[in-house]
């Protein structure tokens, strides 16, 4: 074991060779720079295993073999040795990407760049206070050096502020120093612990200044106005340095220092770091500018872990591995965003679509975007749980509030981000060159950041035994996808129907319910899967989204703690947005879902605390055992499900996400990924206790949400001109449908739910999927440049109007069964207004429905389209395996009513439906044979068919055009085909109902969060002098408010 | 009983229903005239017509959507019929009905109104979709008092069976729901206005104003089979109300004299109101029949 006082050493003895070596070119000093490092940061890694693996014991080294405080202490502990370790690999990777320019500014920038992490490895091991100050100095004037040795206008102006506010920093926490020394007579930090000195009050002043200091050096909001322009200004592999390596040791110095308090002002540096990370994320949002946008960022990251560090006491044990956790994650993610920066040389965010030009860089530019703000499979995923476990745990709830918010907050500028790298364009942009040096550090982050969320999984309650395979097959397909679409289409139905197979026959025998979803989830995977044949060419990005989503829909399905529900949840959500976004209109859409489904996920994870802290389970079953604020987590839990469910107040990025989405994804996310949000409510309502929670209020309220979802959704589909917004309105309505349904709470109330389910699923997919190949044939959405394309497309047309009417409910098809159920179960529930709600909304399903099919299908034909083809079979192919679903479904209701009531009868076991030998269902009202119903209707239909064709023999056909009216001949089929603002009548009538009010909310909630951030972020003028008074003005006010002055 | 006996009666119930309604079709014609101060039609017309519309020898067609539009619009109304028991007491002529109860009922409407609608709009006609447009947007707040009506009467008799809520009905007229619940008797009688689409309610076909649609694109047999639907409708429709609210019907000679009244009530307010616009009639619906609904309901909480 080499002595940690070799890493100060070697670095401190190289920094001073290094000025000999000035005559020997650029090469050797920088190698022999390199070199160093790596045994820096070798030694720090070997102390790591030794501590964390082989347990050894912490090393204190006592410098001029007297014990302190007569000399100074080194300490490598765990702790220490981890972060020693981060900050020199940092220093080895980033001095690897900083390489040219050092090399190009001499040899002075690289003696500087040693004594940087010199300076840092001393402040994270020693225990001396002035010790501590000395190599601070150090390490904050070597960065003010680099950047100063840049040389351009904003790095030397950014470079002086910089100075400016360290020596008001160094200068307090001098001053401080000096009265502590006062006060407690030694320097050794252990001793000024024990010395107590909050208690006195000079004491208590000292130690504030000391902290202030630290706290300072964090740049807190407001007082950092100088860090952002360091940020902006400095080069981006600086910026990664100060972001990755000094902040994480200034956070462990934090950490370090905080004890000498007391314990007392814990909760004033939580406070202090809750109010960064809201404050910087909030300014984020207005930013365009990359790396100011990425400072912004860090601020706010580096205010969580102080939040982290602060409230300590909640954490207990789990504290190390929570930090380690975001921290690892923040310190790779923006090490590897301002390397990014670095290569592509774009400072406006809206350019970063130039990463498109390798997918390589885009994809790890998504894995930083999706890192940071704490998706599986990273470790701030992780230890962002565990942290609201454990803040819930212990009541924390306003902490809990302000992470969330926080980190939404970061979401809403990220994702921005992300958006314009996924969609803008780039042909006008310069190219950029990816030299080795620069892109091995980025991929060392982006790869280091999947390994350690693997092994970051045991920080989390709950994680138990979470299956990273099904990840694994998604990775192998990214790196496959060289390969032409087709090919990784056979591979993905394959690994699709391989995962059906290991997960389904476990899920039949245990648990039916599941079942059920599995069946939409895997089956209709595949069946969407089949559409995707009809693609040429290579789709680049298609499969491993695609697959992220249903690997995501599946474990969802095997989850059994909340944790592994929320890990499938969030991979369902990547994928999904991803698949939504490629739409080419989709920008904004993809956008907008993603903000919901966060937001949504955010209050879901919240409610999961709740239920956490409630039960103490960190199992599924949490949500049945929860004995305090049950109703607040179920709240949380059901809005977090409805974003998903697309319920009224938070559907408003469903028609454009879905309308735009390509279309093969289209039946994806509107048939099956709707369906999660289904799975999850009908989860808490059995959590919330099934038949026994039937009063509680919240489900009145859902009861009401959903029939009123109905008719919003429903009546929005009538007056859409738009072929896939029709649908996707429609989606809306059936949702709510499906949420009533649930709400009902009674046997025949489930039964009804469950039918809905699996009905939407297969003829929604049937209607997006034909209507997508229309779409794709005829290159237009739009409902009036179709018309009369029964002629020409006669199997779609068939499809289509069995999909309608199984949507309308019509008997004898499947649909009735979930209207004859629903009447029944409304009618017993006593649900009499809101059943007349959800009536009067299935009639008006009867209207968009009738519109779609006249418009594309019946009519005059457009004179472009006399030639063209009946869709591509690959489309037609899966929807007539979900109508030939459909028609057994009708012809024998029982074979899938039954076994639904015997799932539904585990959690609702009155009042069940009796089924007679003959196939009659009898309910508490009425009765039902579907079969019979089927055939009667069956036989009269082919009875009247042979009868007119008897009748009409001779009856002769004529061209579509052979009309008259007003006394004229038509020509052209523009003029005869009726399809624009075909409800005009009813729109003048009820078309006020859907004014787009709750829109019109949104839009205004985040015009006055960005107005908010535009006005705050005005007080970073760009003045040094205007950011030292906010320095001092923070001190002056957090002093008086810690010590109880206000 | 067996099948063939149940066929067999279901085709003379049929056969009944078709007669009569060509009469009272021919009846009420007769009297709309006579308010006119016209003589009108003569009492055997409706069958004269069909017997021409069938007999004609040409007939030209538009695809298949075109041909089976009529045949859906027939497969409501007789479908109608099957599900319905006609006479109360009569296991002969309660048809079907076993096989499905009132929500089938109100649903295989629907199936006729849908189908009808397809065909039109395959005529190419526009004028033929502005009607269908026009016919459905009335439909959803037609319908709407209606349903609210029924879900009262299901939760007054406890029942969504046809059978039993006209069982409920008998001994005397006093039980009819007429009396026992009149508010959702009036509420349907409303909505009954919007459903047999007279005046003023007819804008969907706009008799006297667009000569054009399916009355013109249909013809010969096609235009035969919808001449035939028609009175089967409107009968069963009257039947439908009459087993809902004014106490079923236990002979034939008593169903022919309720749906005649129930239907006239229609006819009587028809000739006295002209025509609505559909933004007109959609909101109508949405005025008192909803408030009357929604008093029904109110009732039976």
């Amino acid at each position: 074991m080499v002595e940690p006082i070799y890493i100060v050493a070697s670095g401190l003895g190289i920094a001073f060779l290094l000025g000999l070596t000035k005559k020997a070119g650029r090469d050797v000093p920088g190698t022999l720079m390199l070199l160093t490092l790596t045994l820096m940061t070798f030694i720090s890694f070997q102390w790591l295993w030794s501590i964390g693996f082989a347990d050894y014991a912490p090393h204190y080294t006592y410098t001029a073999g007297f014990r302190p405080p007569f000399s100074i202490n080194l300490k490598m502990g765990e702790m220490e040795a981890f972060f020693t370790a981060i900050v020199n690999l940092i220093g080895l990777l980033g001095g690897l990407y900083l390489w040219e320019r050092l090399k190009k500014q001499g040899v002075n920038s690289m003696i500087v760049y040693m004594l940087l992490f010199v300076g840092l490895n001393v402040m994270i091991m020693t225990r001396d206070l002035f010790n501590l100050f000395v190599f601070l100095e150090v390490s904050s004037i070597a960065i003010a050096g680099l950047v100063l040795l840049q040389r351009d206008n904003k790095a030397l102006s950014a470079g002086f502020k910089y100075l400016i506010a360290a020596s008001i920093i160094s200068g307090l926490l001098l001053v401080g120093l000096i009265f502590i020394y006062q006060y407690a007579g030694s320097l050794y930090i252990d001793d000024i612990i024990d010395a107590n000195l909050t208690a006195v009050k000079g004491g208590m002043v000292a130690v504030f200044l000391i902290l202030i200091a630290v706290a300072l050096e964090l740049k807190p909001f407001p007082a950092n106005g100088w860090a952002l322009d360091l940020y902006e200004g400095a080069h981006p592999g600086l910026a990664a340095l100060v972001s990755a390596a000094f902040a994480s040791a200034m956070v462990f110095v934090l950490h370090k220092l905080l004890p000498v308090a007391g314990g007392a002002w814990q909760n004033m540096f939580a406070t202090l770091g809750g109010l960064t990370f809201i404050g910087s994320n909030l300014l984020g949002i207005k930013q365009s500018n990359a790396r100011r946008l990425l400072g912004y960022s860090s601020v706010g990251q580096i205010g969580l872990l102080v939040m982290v560090v602060g409230l300590s006491q909640y954490l207990g044990e789990k504290l190390t591995l929570i930090a380690y956790g975001i921290l690892i994650s923040h310190y790779l993610a923006k090490a590897g965003l301002f390397w990014l920066t670095g290569i592509i040389n774009q400072d406006n965010i809206r350019n970063w679509s130039i990463l498109r030009r390798k997918p390589f860089m885009l994809a790890i530019f998504g894995i930083f975007v999706f890192a940071l703000i704490g998706f599986p499979p990273f470790p701030s995923f992780f230890a962002k749980w565990e942290l609201i476990m454990q803040l819930s745990a212990g009541s924390g709830f306003v902490w809990v509030i302000v992470i969330l918010l926080g980190s939404f907050l970061e979401g809403v500028y990220l994702f921005r981000w992300l958006g314009y790298a996924l969609k803008l364009e780039h042909q006008e942009l310069p190219a950029y060159k990816i030299p080795w040096n620069k892109i091995l550090p980025v991929a060392i982050a982006g790869i280091g950041l999947f390994i350690l969320g693997y092994f970051a999984t045991p920080i989390a309650t709950g994680a138990g035994n979470l299956n990273f395979l099904p990840l694994a097959a998604v990775v192998v397909i990214f790196f496959l996808d060289f390969l032409p679409a087709r090919i990784k289409n056979i591979l993905a139905i394959a690994t699709l129907a391989y995962y059906g197979y290991m997960i389904m026959p476990g899920l039949y025998e245990s648990e039916g319910l599941r079942f059920i979803f599995s069946i939409i989830f895997i089956i209709g995977g595949i069946l969407t899967l089949l559409a995707g044949f009809a693609y040429k060419g290579k789709r680049k990005g298609f499969y491993p989204a695609v697959l992220l989503m249903y690997v995501g829909l599946g474990q969802l399905l095997t989850a059994d703690t909340m944790l592994q529900f929320f890990f499938a949840w969030e991979l369902m959500t990547i994928g999904s947005y991803i698949l939504i976004i490629r739409g080419k209109y989709s920008i904004t859409h993809g956008y907008s879902y993603m903000l919901f489904s966060v937001g949504g996920a955010y209050l879901m994870l919240a409610g999961f605390g709740l239920a956490y802290a409630g039960s103490g389970i960190p199992g599924l079953d949490a949500l049945a055992n929860i004995s305090s604020l049950a109703t607040w987590a179920s709240i949380l839990i059901a809005i977090g499900f409805m974003t998903k469910t697309a319920t009224l107040g938070v559907h408003i990025w469903l028609p454009g996400a879905h309308a735009e989405a390509e279309s093969d994804v289209s039946p994806m996310v509107s048939a099956i990924l709707l369906k999660a949000g289904v799975f999850g409510l009908v989860l808490l309502f059995i959590g919330m206790g099934a038949e026994s929670a039937a009063d509680h209020p919240l489900i009145y309220i859902l009861g009401w949400l959903g029939a009123l979802t109905a008719l919003i959704g429903n009546l929005s589909a009538v007056f859409q001109e738009d072929a896939k917004r029709l649908l996707a309105y429609s989606s809306i309505g059936q949702l709510g449908y499906i949420l009533f349904a649930f709400a009902i709470m009674t046997h025949v109330g489930w039964l009804a739910g469950f039918t809905y389910t699996i009905n939407h699923f297969m003829y929604k997919a049937v209607l997006f999927l034909i209507i997508g190949g229309i779409v794709l044939r005829l290159n237009t959405h739009y409902m009036y440049e179709m018309g009369g394309l029964i002629k020409r497309m006669p199997y779609s047309f068939i499809a289509v109007l069995i999909g309608i009417v199984a949507l309308a409910g019509m008997p004898p098809l499947s649909g009735f069964a979930g209207k004859w159920l629903f009447y029944n179960a409304g009618i017993e529930r006593g649900w009499y207004f809101q059943g007349g709600v959800v009536f009067f909304s299935g009639i008006i399903a009867f209207l968009y429905l009738y519109r779609l099919i006249h418009s594309v299908f019946l009519g005059q034909l457009k004179d472009r389209h006399r030639m063209v083809k009946e869709i591509s079979p690959w489309f037609l192919i899966p929807a007539y395996t979900l109508i030939m679903g459909i028609m057994v479904f009708s012809a024998n209701p029982e074979w899938v009513l039954k076994p639904f009531g015997k799932v539904t009868a585990q959690y609702f076991p009155g009042s069940p439906l009796i089924w007679e030998g003959d196939g009659t269902a009898i309910g508490q009202l009425g009765y039902w044979n579907g079969t019979q119903v089927m055939v009667i209707v069956m036989g009269l239909f082919v009875l009247i068919t042979l009868w007119l064709i008897m009748l009409n023999r001779n009856a002769k056909k004529v061209k579509q055009f052979n009309i008259v009216y007003a006394a004229e001949r038509p020509e052209r089929p523009e003029t005869t085909h009726m399809s624009y603002n075909l409800f005009a009548g009813y729109n003048r009538a009820l078309g006020f109902m859907v004014a787009p009010g709750i829109t019109g909310i949104w839009n205004w909630i985040s015009d006055s969060i960005q107005e908010l951030a535009d006005q705050i972020r005005r007080i970073y003028n760009g003045n040094g002098q205007t950011y030292i008074i906010h320095v001092l003005t923070y001190v002056v006010i957090v002093y008086l408010i810690t010590t109880g002055g206000f | 009983m067996d099948l063939l006996t149940r066929v067999l009666f279901t085709l003379l119930g049929l056969f009944i229903i078709l007669n009569w309604g060509l009469l009272m079709s021919a009846l009420m014609r007769k009297l709309t005239a006579k308010v006119a101060r016209r003589i009108g039609i003569r009492w055997y017309q409706p069958w004269i017509n069909l017997v021409k519309l069938y007999s004609n020898r040409n007939s030209i067609e538009h695809g298949v959507m075109f041909q089976l539009g009529p045949v859906f619009r027939l497969l409501g109304g007789v479908g109608l019929v099957m599900f319905m028991p006609l006479i109360y007491g009569s296991e002969l002529f309660s048809n079907f009905s076993f096989a499905g109860d009132l929500v089938v009922i109100l649903y295989i409407k629907f199936f006729g109104m849908l189908g009808m609608a397809l065909g039109a709009g395959e005529g190419g006609h526009p004028y033929s979709a502005m009607g269908v447009s026009r016919g459905l947007s009335q439909v959803t707040t037609v319908e709407l008092p209606f349903t609210l009506a029924v879900i009262a009467l299901a939760v007054q008799y406890n029942t969504l069976s046809l059978h039993e809520i006209v069982a409920a009905q008998q001994g005397g007229i006093t039980n009819w729901t007429l009396f026992t619940n009149p508010v959702a008797t009036l509420a349907a009688l409303l909505s009954m206005l919007g459903i047999f689409m007279h005046s003023p309610f007819d804008l969907v076909r706009a008799p006297n104003e667009i000569p054009i649609g399916p009355p013109t694109e249909y013809h010969s047999s096609y235009l035969g089979i919808l001449r035939t639907n028609a009175p089967i409708l409107h009968v069963i429709e009257a039947v439908l109300y009459m087993n809902l609210f004014f106490g079923g019907a236990t002979s034939w000679p008593m169903l022919i004299v309720k749906t005649f009244l129930i239907y006239f009530v229609s006819i009587f307010v028809g000739v006295v109101f002209p025509r609505f616009k559909i933004e007109q009639s959609v909101t109508w619906f949405l005025r008192v029949p909803l408030i009357l609904g929604i008093v029904a309901i109110i009732l039976i909480l």
